[in-house]
């Protein structure tokens, strides 16, 4: 993945909003008006979220009618984030390891 | 959000103790990874110096991955940095490769504070056909996890 591809989508991704707009897709597709109800914010201001999120590739929109949809597209980024997930709490349960150990072969050490 | 993990953390041991924790393989044995994965001594080389090698086989129930990391920076109590590359990981096909980085920083008051950098966790990397893989072996890691 190119690396302005990758600015794109941590772009798409930095905003609170959007994410919860990806969080509310991962249920399944929604409309704009369905998409907007939570927040406290504009239908267009919803619409240019939805915007960025296709143009990262995040969603991808349909047309039905006159409804314009929204759908999640799991990509790879995803499964990076993931990934990353799991590292982070294989080193956290590691570190609570390595703590112990320094504690039980420290000499002469009061318990705390 | 960003396609490296790090991680700060305080250990209660001067930093001669916490790199020494990382570098001796008797040591390494006995702490690293979580509970439920282990790593067999006689796996573990340490060669701790530019272009040596810290090799290991991660073990779990239905998982042996080595991995094999090249020392890239080393200062004694200070830093160990590396690209690592690990085999048989769950779910990805081929080896990953990605850069460790661990300072070793003087805290006060016989403390360490270790700072990981671990990445670029790239999807490009992970190949095709891993979500399934990676799955429903990630399922038994959870567990431990």
């Amino acid at each position: 993945m190119a690396d302005d591809q990758l600015s794109v989508i941590f772009g798409a991704l930095a905003d609170p909003t959007r994410r919860a707009i990806l969080g509310r897709l991962a249920d399944g597709e929604a409309t704009v008006t369905e998409l907007a109800a939570p927040f406290p914010i504009s239908m267009p201001a919803i619409s240019r979220h939805l915007k960025v999120l296709e143009r990262a590739g995040l969603i991808s929109r349909s047309r039905s009618g006159q409804h314009l949809s929204s759908t999640l597209r799991p990509g790879s980024l995803q499964e990076a984030a993931e990934w990353m997930e799991r590292y982070r709490r294989f080193w956290d349960a590691s570190f609570d390891r390595l703590e112990e150990h320094l504690r039980r072969s420290a000499p002469g050490r009061d318990e705390q | 959000m960003s396609e490296h993990i790090e991680i700060t953390r305080i250990f209660d041991a001067p930093r001669e103790l916490v790199y020494r924790a990382f570098t001796d393989p008797g040591q390494l044995a006995q702490w690293f990874g979580p509970v439920g994965c282990w790593v067999p001594r006689d796996s573990i080389e340490v060669d701790a110096r530019v272009g040596g090698h810290l090799r290991f086989v991660m073990t779990a129930p239905d998982v042996r991955s080595p991995v094999d990391a090249t020392f890239t920076e080393v200062v004694e109590n200070e830093l160990l940095a590396a690209e690592m590359e690990a085999e048989g990981v769950p779910g990805v096909a081929g080896p990953l490769r990605v850069h460790l980085r661990l300072e070793f920083h003087d805290e006060g008051n016989g403390k360490t504070r270790l700072e990981l950098r671990q990445g670029p966790f790239a999807a490009g990397q992970l190949g095709p056909d891993t979500r399934t893989g990676w799955e429903s072996s990630f399922t038994k890691l959870d567990m431990l996890l």
